[in-house]
Order: C-alpha cells, then structure tokens, then sequence
C-alpha cells in the first residue's frame, strides 16, 4: 500500500490517524529464522519481545500466530525514535533471559536506523553479527554470511549471540488459521518498558519537497556528455 | 470488423460456473479446526450475525446457562476487515439500534448526518435540480464510510471474543450430501504455474454445525450452493456495477448529491451520488446496471466524464483523489430473492441473498439485520441442540415478518420497470409505484439475466484522461490499494475462442484493467483484479484467490 | 573540544571511497569550530601507506594500527580501538559511514562509548553546541532533522552524499596499538568472496538501474547489467512487465508490488514510468530516464532525460560512466 504520511502538529511525529502497524520484513524473517532453528533442534523456545504502545500487540500475535512460543510486550506510550533508548529496555529484558540467540530485523523501516541490535549486544557483552543473509549453527557456534559491496564475508562466532536479520535468509510463512487460534492462548507478559537514556532528539519531521521538474538533456547518444556532466556537477553522484 | 448493428450476447461467451470447485463432497480433511458457527465473508452481514450470536450465547452463559463455549469464526479475504467493503454510503441507524441497544446513535461509527439533498437530471454536462423523488429521501440518516463501519464492528466483535480471520478466503463448501459440513480455505504462495512456490500454505478446512453464507455481491459459494440445491427465484438476480472515488476537496459540501441521466446513455439503467464524509471528504460514484445495451459502455470511463460537469468540478478541482474502487450490487430485489435462505447446515444472508432496496440505494441495514435474524435463528437451534432445516427455517420467517421483506416489496418492480422502456418510461412507472407504494402496476414483471442481454457493437468513444481530475484504469487501480502478488496463478475462468468485439465488451466492462484488447486477441492481468464481480456476471467467471490479494480500502 | 574523529573504511589493503567522504565530511564539521580531523585506519601491515590519501582529504593526524588481525574487517577489535581512541581523544563529534561495514561498526561503538548515534545522515551542522543532522526515514518519505545533546555526537554518514574534496593536510601519522589482541576476537570473519554472488542489495545499493519492457527481450538485460558494472555500486532492478514476463527474477521488481528504493541514482532504462512503477522509486535523490517516447511518463518524474533508443543511449553511456568512475 503506498501510504502517504502526514505530519503531527507539533512537527515532530508521524500522524498516526488512519496507519496500520504491522510487522516489517526484517523482523519476520527474524522470528522465521528463529521458528526454523527450532524445528531443526527438535526442541528450544521461541520467545518474541516487542516494546511499543498497545498497537504492538498486532506485531506480537502475528509472530506468536507464526509459532513463537510465548511474548513479551514492554509496554511504552510511543516507540522513541532513539535506538539506544530502546536499546537499554530491551537489554535489561533479557539479560537474565538465557537466550542462546538473539535476533532482530536489520532495522525498522520507520526510523531507519538499524542500531539496536548491535547496541543490545554491546549492552549485554554478547557477541554480534549484523545483516546476514545465511545461517547455520550446530555445536555451540554459528557460520553466517553478511553482503557487503559487491562482496560477502563468511563469519563465525560463538552461541550466545545477537544476530541482526536481513533480506536473503528465508521467506516468513505466513500464519495458519490453527496458528491464529493456538496465539490466543499463548503466553504474553505485558510489562512497562524501561526506557534507557534519550540521547538523540527528533527536532522536525518533514516531507520531502515535490521533485522540481526536471529537463530533457537531448537527444539519443549524444546527449550522454552532457548527462555525465550534469551527475557530476549538478547532481554530484557520479 | 462488425457490421454496425451487430449483437452480442454475453452469455454466449460464459463459461458455466465452476461449481465443481465451490462444493467438495468429501470429508472434511482430519486436522478441521472445530467451529460451531462460520461466516463466509466479513462485512457488516457477518459481522453483525457474529455479534449478535455471541451477545446471545454470553448473557445465556451468564444466566446460567448450559451452552458453554460456543466458537464463533468470521473468515474475510481481505488482508484486513472492510478492505473490500464499499458502499455509498447513508446509513439507516435501525439495525445499528437493534443491535447496540445499549448504545446511542453518537456512539455508531458514522461521520455525519444528512441534513440537506438535492438531486439533479443532468442534461449533459448542465445539472438541472428537480424535486427528490420520496424514495430518496434520507432523513433521520447518516453518511458513513463501510470500510470505517467494518472495522468498528470488528473490534466488538473480537471483544466478545468472535475469531476473525483475516487473509484467508473461503474456497469452497464442505457436504455431506445435502447439509453443509465446513468449509475450505485457500491455498497461498502457489507460483503461476498453480504449484506450491516458497511460502506455500495448504487448504485449512474447518467443521461447522452452521455456516452463514455472508459473501456479498455475487458469492461465488452462495449460487454454486443455491444451483446445487436447486434453489431458484422468481426472477433471476441482476446487478449494477458502482465505481466510487473519495477526494479530498478544498470546498466543503453540505449536502447529499444524486443525479440522473448523462453520462449514462439514455437506455441504461443508474445514476450517481456525491456525499460530504467529513469537512474536506467527498465521496463520489457512479452506478450503472449491467444490462446495458452497447458493449463498449464503460462504467469507469463514465465516473471519468461525470466528473467535467460543473456540478462536480465545483468541489474536486483544486482537490485529490484519495481512493478508488468498484464493487456490484444485486439489484433484482424482491422478486430475485432466493425462494429459500437457508438449508441444512447453511443461511443467507445480506447482499448474497439479494436483501438491496435499490430504489433508496440500501443494503447495509438489511444486511444487518438479516445477520441479526441469522443469529437469533442459530441461537435458538443450539439451545435446542437442533440445527436442522427446519430449525434453520425460523429465520425465513423472521426475515419475511419485518422490514427487510416489506420494504423490498413495495418497491419491488421499480428497477425492472425500467429493464422495459428506458429511463422515461421505466421514470413514469416508478414514480407511480412509489405514490401507490406498490400497488400500481402490481404484477411481477419479468426480468432476464444480465448476461443474456444482447448488446451492440458500436465505436468506441476515445477518452483521455487527464491525470489530474480523470484518471486511467492503472492510476486508478493505485488508488485502490491493490498490491496483489504479481505471480499468482490466474482465478478468472475465460471461455475460449473469445472474438475481438467480446474483447472489448470485456476491456470496457472492467472497471479495474483486467482485460485489454490487443488487435484481436484479449489479454488477460488478472493481478489488476479488485474482486468487484462484474467479471462474474457477464464476463470470465470470478473464482477465489489467496487471502491478502486485491484491493485494501481504508474509507470505501 | 574542537577536533573530530572520522573512520576510515578500508578492505582488501585499500581505502573504500566512502573513507574519503568520511573524512570529508569531518574536514567540513571541524572546519565550522576550528578543529583538527583525525582519521583512523586500521587494517593488516601495510596499510599505513595509505594515510595520505586520508591527509589529501582533510585528516591532520592519521592514526594507524597494523595488525595481521586486521586484516579481515574485525568488528570487536575495530569497535574497541575506535571507542578507546575516541574517549581518550576528547571529540567533538565521531563520523562513521553507513555502508556494510559501518552500519555493524558505528552502534557498537556508540554503545562502548554510552551514547546514541544517528546513521544514514545526510546533512550535518553545529548549531550553537548542539550538532543537528539529517536522515531521511520511511524509505525516503519522510526527513528528519535531529539533535544530538551528547559530546562526541556519532555520526554515521550516507554512502555518496559527501563528495569527496581535496583539502590537503599535514597528514602526522600517530601508530597507536590495538585494544587487546585482535585475535581473540569472538566474532570472525574467516573469508571475504569478492563480487561472484556478492550482489548489492537493492535497498542498499547508492545506484539502481532498472529495465522495462522496452528492452524487448530478456538477452538485452545484460546491457543494463554492464552499465551497473561500470558503476561498481550499482544493484539492477526491473518494472512489473518484466518480471511478470520472466525475464528477472520477482525479487528484482521495483514498484509498488515489488521493492521500494530509494538510491541517490536511479536510471529507468526504457521504462514508461506507470504509477505502480514511480511508487517504488520516487523518492530517489535523482532520476534519470532513457526512453524513445519523449511523452512516456517517466520524463515527468525524471530530473535528467535522454530521449532516446537505449540500445544507442547505453551502451555509449556505459563507456562514459566508466571512463569517469576511474580511480574509485
């Protein structure tokens, strides 16, 4: 849906009246990865957490309805746009969690940071690898793959671990019907988030200015020196 | 190329419809998720029937009663309730009333009151207001949007803790000879092909002691059921196709608008309609029945023309367009209605069973209510532990005993009239009808089915749009919301050898650009599809797809 | 605390362009409070050599560490020398780039050091003591502008927005060690595969070629391919009639069923431009369009047109683009 954004009065949030949450891509690749670590085990948990205000309750019974085992939502007015401020609530949810892996999406596609992750893991001492668009893990250790610039890099760590998901490592299934039942009667702690410190503030949101109109350079093949001059001088990509 | 003067009819072109894929008689696959009550589609139908019954079941519970746990599921296409709900709409509160007691008319999702209406006789682009015909009057309701109407009664729904089921179509029936076990869902992430692709997801069936066929327009479920079970009607059932458009305007208007006439040619049956929605929402469409007599008219194209008009550019100049959409509506009214509505294990209900008062342009209060008889009925039947036809039939009388049943008599040869003799003429006759409510001329007048009336081939207008007022099928489609999987398999059944003269009743006779004509052959972009039916009525049969296919409309 | 500290992202011995555009973009920070740019850049034996192509940016002091641990990208040692010469170093502010590297370096460091970070930034200025950046959210939709309270403001810089500008230093070279042994590093990178299947991501790739229909043919892809070459940043996307017709994969469509992107350089190639096409795409930083209906609708979106065949157009372009990329 190509959805067209408003902004609030005050400028600094995105009008919410008449959105839809959902969960982004990367997260459900991220519940995905975790759903098909389990089926390979033969055994585990999936526990998904979501810090948000009510509406992130849509995103946890979704994951939930994929097969995540039980939730927890950490509960906050409004979602900062501060990754490190997310980042504390989230680690201090599962620093005593015993997790063998913790994943996340590479980033929301909202705020477009793609910082918590990382953050987490640097918060809890754990090890990380982000953006990886191939897993496997036995042993206590993990081999992925992260795409670079026109190269990949093949990494190993050891378990725990905090991985960050990006597009490339499995398509999500979507819920079943027995699924969306079975979420219903599934665990889902609701808690208040414990928000760490704000160090970032959003002083304006603005829409972007409508594209001024652009111009023909020419004609065919010969335009094309006139066009390299334009990216370089005027556009300044080239 | 065609003489002038060269007739089509399109039922000569129509594949019969695949009812072999609407029932399965079989038994429900052993992993059915148990439910005792379904409704086969999420609209304010269904949604009404599902709140009603689990209102019913919880004050028995809490009365002490012996029902228990009784699992109540509402299964709807659309990614997401009201998605594929369009209407104009006014609203009549009354069945808003019936089944919120407790509530007042301040509470129901509805943006504004009718104060004022007026309605116009376009001759040509000259609107020229006439007196409201008594059948149009609407006071005492209010302006709303059904997609906004869904949603809010999804949300008590799921707070009486109805299942709903978002995303996942209903694909056929489950029988057991002649009573309706269950039903099937279907499949997702099947490649173009029709194999399982990644992300493939089989058929849920589900089990269900009553299943409530609450379908729609056109429910491909409701007629592979009523042509099994050999259900017929006194009339065969037509429909009309609505194109709408919602615009965010500059200028505010204070009125309900309907006019008559242009664009429309002078033999085809409709109209259009202009509502405020909020101070800077309009929504606007226009409705033409599908038994129109030239194959190249095109009911989009006309939405496009009606805009130029003064009348209209008033309020939309200066403004933008916001969404778009199509849908039908049944329009054969009384004497369409199916002879029975219910069976063993099965009920209709709203549009799928014909409950439109085409006259005042209403469906959503006799949808609305005739889910509240459903349920009521189906109460009754569980209590007794009885869900037998004739338990099932008490919601027959229900229906017949109240207002749904006289109000679509009274006006029950007003849109026929005009399938005889045009607007002035069928204009004449209905006008008599409404001063005698009904009376004159009283007998039943015949109708045929929209898809065998024959049309001539003519030239095709050329309209250019604009861009900026007018739009082209593919803009507007954009506008629908319509992010379908581009490689699904097709799920519209084509007859074969289609001639390049059907090719362009098909191009024209789809609002959304499904069909194209291309030098003599037809192209078919099935993904364009935003599940309106008019395909169904009188072009390649409609089947379902996988759930989160078509349109998304958020205010339709 | 005047100075600024920028990264240097280097890969295979050499410097990756983005290094320069880091540099660059401190150089212009410190310029507006009178400080010093200190580049560090770390990587195997050897690589001190290339600490005056930083100078030639604008780096007063290069600090080097060589490490047979470093010769891979070594996240936990990378972050920890970067938080341990930033903390000690007393910035203002600390710029990073976000490319691959980056987006997993810069968070982590932010995080050793306490503090938040904003990536993706376009735009950086000091507005009294406080440092106020850009970043576009929503996949391009929306822009934000935000102040970062906190001393050193980290920064983490939009690949190709900060054109690279000579600003010739002194360039001191400081070897500064290590934090520990890079070679107990938990996380390890054991192999680099370069380019062979190492595709650039459509959503991160700073330049995207799209073809349509008017290609004809799915052979004649491989002229769009060879123009993404020449670019060497460049992801290859496609419209809806072409994947629909099989030429691409479904992955590769742009528009409003298939990705949504929003490159500094998107070139349509012999695409119409249908509205669920631009939805994909509109909110690139610039628009080139290639095609021989000067009415197609493209042209309206499109900053820089040729009317034209592609068949002539690109081919001649691809050459061009090359010539100019020489030396990145």
């Amino acid at each position: 849906m190509d959805v067209r954004f408003k902004i609030s009065a005050d400028g600094t949030s995105v009008d919410e009246a008449g959105l839809k949450y959902d969960i982004n891509d990367f997260d459900s690749w991220a519940v995905e990865a975790a759903l098909q670590l389990k089926e390979k085990a033969g055994q585990g948990e999936v526990v998904v957490i979501s810090l948000g205000p009510d509406a992130a309750q849509e995103t946890i019974r979704k994951a939930l309805s994929m097969g995540a085992d039980r939730a927890v939502h950490l509960k906050a007015d409004r979602i900062p746009f501060d990754g490190f401020a997310i980042a504390g609530a989230l680690a201090a949810e599962l620093r005593d969690g015993g997790y063998d892996l913790i994943l996340f999406g590479k980033m929301s596609p909202d705020s477009s940071n793609g910082i918590v992750g990382p953050i987490v893991a640097e918060m809890l001492g754990l090890p990380c690898v982000s953006a990886i668009s191939r897993l496997d893990v036995a042993d206590g250790k993990g081999t992925a793959k992260r795409e670079l610039e026109g190269a990949q890099e093949i990494v190993e760590f050891p378990l725990p671990a905090v991985l960050t998901v990006d597009e490339g490592l499995n398509t999500a299934r979507y819920p079943s019907l027995k699924g969306i039942m079975a979420a219903k009667r599934k665990p889902l702690e609701v808690k208040p988030a414990l928000l760490g410190d704000t160090k970032v503030s959003v002083q304006r949101l603005e829409l972007p200015p409508e594209r001024a109109a652009g111009r023909i350079i020419g004609e065919g093949a010969a335009a094309v020196p006139d066009l390299i001059k334009a990216l370089q001088t005027e556009a300044k990509v080239l | 190329m065609s003489k002038p003067g060269t007739q089509i009819v399109p039922g000569k072109y129509q594949p019969p419809l695949p009812a072999e894929r609407f029932i399965l008689r079989q038994p429900l696959d052993t992993e059915a998720v148990p439910m005792d009550v379904v409704f086969v589609g999420g609209g304010p139908a269904g949604l009404a029937g599902a709140i009603e019954l689990a209102r019913l079941v919880k004050k028995d519970n809490d009365a002490g009663g012996t029902l228990g746990d009784v699992q109540i599921a509402v299964l709807e296409k659309a990614p997401g309730l009201g998605e594929h709900c369009l209407s104009g709409a006014v609203v009549n509160p009354v069945a808003f009333r019936a089944l919120f007691p407790e509530l007042n008319d301040s509470d129901f999702p509805f943006r504004v009151p009718v104060t004022k209406e007026r309605v116009y006789f376009m001759i040509g682009e000259k609107a020229q207001r006439i007196p409201t015909p008594p059948t149009m009057q609407n006071h005492g309701h209010h302006i709303a949007s059904l997609a906004e109407i869904v949603r809010w009664l999804g949300g008590k729904a799921e707070e009486l803790g109805v299942n709903i089921f978002t995303g996942f179509p209903a694909a056929s029936l489950v029988m057991d000879g002649s009573k309706v076990i269950g039903v099937r869902t279907t499949p997702t992430g099947l490649g173009r092909d029709g194999n399982p692709g990644s992300g493939y997801s089989p058929p849920t069936d589900i089990s269900a002691r009553v299943t409530v066929l609450s379908e729609g327009s056109r429910g491909s479920l409701t007629q592979a059921y009523m042509q099994s079970e050999r259900i017929g009607s006194a009339n065969p059932q037509i429909y009309a196709l609505g194109v709408k458009e919602i615009w965010e305007t500059k200028k505010p208007l204070d009125a309900i608008v309907h006019t008559l006439c242009w664009p429309l040619p002078n033999d085809a049956f409709g109209g259009s309609f202009m509502y405020p929605l909020t101070p800077n929402l309009v929504a606007l469409g226009i409705v033409v029945g599908l038994d129109y007599r030239q194959t190249t008219v095109d009911v989009h194209e006309l939405l496009q023309r009606l805009k130029t008009a003064p009348l209209f550019r008033e309020y939309l100049d200066g403004g933008e367009m916001v969404e778009w959409g199509a849908k039908t509506i049944p329009e054969g009214g009384y004497y369409a209605l199916p002879e029975r509505r219910y069976g063993d294990g099965v009920l209709m209900v709203g549009d799928a069973a014909g409950f439109v008062e085409v006259a005042s342009l209403k469906g959503v209060h006799y949808a609305m209510q005739s889910g509240i008889f459903a349920a009521r009925t189906i109460f009754k039947a569980l209590k007794n532990g009885d869900t037998s036809p004739a338990a099932l039939s008490e919601y027959d009388g229900l229906v017949n005993a109240s207002f749904i049943r006289n109000d679509l008599y009274a006006r029950r040869n007003m849109r026929l009239a005009f399938q005889r003799g045009g607007l002035y003429v069928g204009g004449i006759k209905a006008t008599l009808m409404t001063l005698t409510n009904g009376t004159l001329p009283g007998r039943k007048i015949d109708s045929h089915l929209d898809a065998d009336v024959s049309r001539e081939v003519v030239p095709e207008t050329p309209f250019v749009p604009d861009g900026k007022l007018t739009f082209s099928k593919l803009d507007a489609n954009f506008k629908s919301g319509n992010a379908t999987r581009d490689d699904i398999p097709s799920h519209l059944v084509v007859g074969k050898d289609i001639p390049p003269e059907v090719a362009t009743l098909y191009q024209h006779m789809c609002p959304a650009g499904v069909y194209e004509r291309d030098g003599d052959r037809l192209v078919v972009s099935p993904a364009n599809c935003i599940d309106c039916k008019a395909t169904d009525v009188i072009g390649p049969r409609w089947t379902p797809r996988e759930g989160e296919s078509g349109p998304r409309y958020r205010l339709m | 605390m005047t100075n600024v500290f920028a990264y240097a992202e280097a890969r295979n011995g050499e410097l990756r362009k983005v290094a320069l555009e880091t540099v660059t973009a401190a150089r212009k920070l410190a310029d507006s409070i009178g400080g010093e740019v200190h580049a560090l850049l770390v990587g195997a034996p050897g690589i001190g050599a290339r600490a005056d192509q930083l100078a030639q940016h604008g780096a007063d002091v290069v600090l080097v560490s060589e490490h047979a641990g470093f010769s891979q990208y070594n996240p936990e040692a990378a972050a920890a020398l970067a938080a341990d010469r930033i903390k000690g170093g007393g910035y203002r502010a600390a710029i990073f780039a976000t490319s691959a590297q980056g987006r997993d370096l810069a968070p982590r460091v932010a995080a050793k050091l306490g503090v938040g970070l904003v990536t993706d930034v376009t735009a950086v200025e000091l507005n009294g003591d406080v440092v106020i950046v850009r970043h576009p959210m929503n996949i391009g939709k929306i822009v934000a502008t935000i102040s970062i309270a906190n001393t050193p403001a980290v920064i983490s810089i939009r690949p190709n927005t900060f054109t690279p500008v000579p600003s010739a230093r002194q360039g001191r070279v400081e070897t500064v060690a290590p934090v520990g042994d890079p070679s107990a590093s938990r996380v390890v990178v054991k192999e680099l595969i370069q380019g062979g299947g190492g595709k650039l991501d459509l959503s991160d790739a700073p330049v995207v070629i799209a073809g349509g229909r008017g290609l004809k043919a799915a052979e004649n892809f491989k002229m769009v391919e060879e123009l993404a070459d020449a670019f060497g940043n460049a992801a290859v996307g496609a419209t809806r009639a072409v994947t629909d017709d099989g030429w691409r994969p479904h992955s590769d469509q742009i528009g409003q069923t298939g990705r949504l992107v929003s490159p500094d350089l998107y070139i349509a190639v012999a695409i119409s431009g249908a509205v669920q096409h631009l939805a994909g795409m509109r909110t690139s930083r610039t628009i080139v369009a290639i095609n021989k209906d000067k009415d197609a609708p493209i042209f309206k979106v499109a900053d820089y047109g040729i009317v034209g065949d592609a068949f002539e157009v690109v081919p001649v372009l691809t050459a061009a683009v090359r010539e100019a990329r020489k030396g990145h």
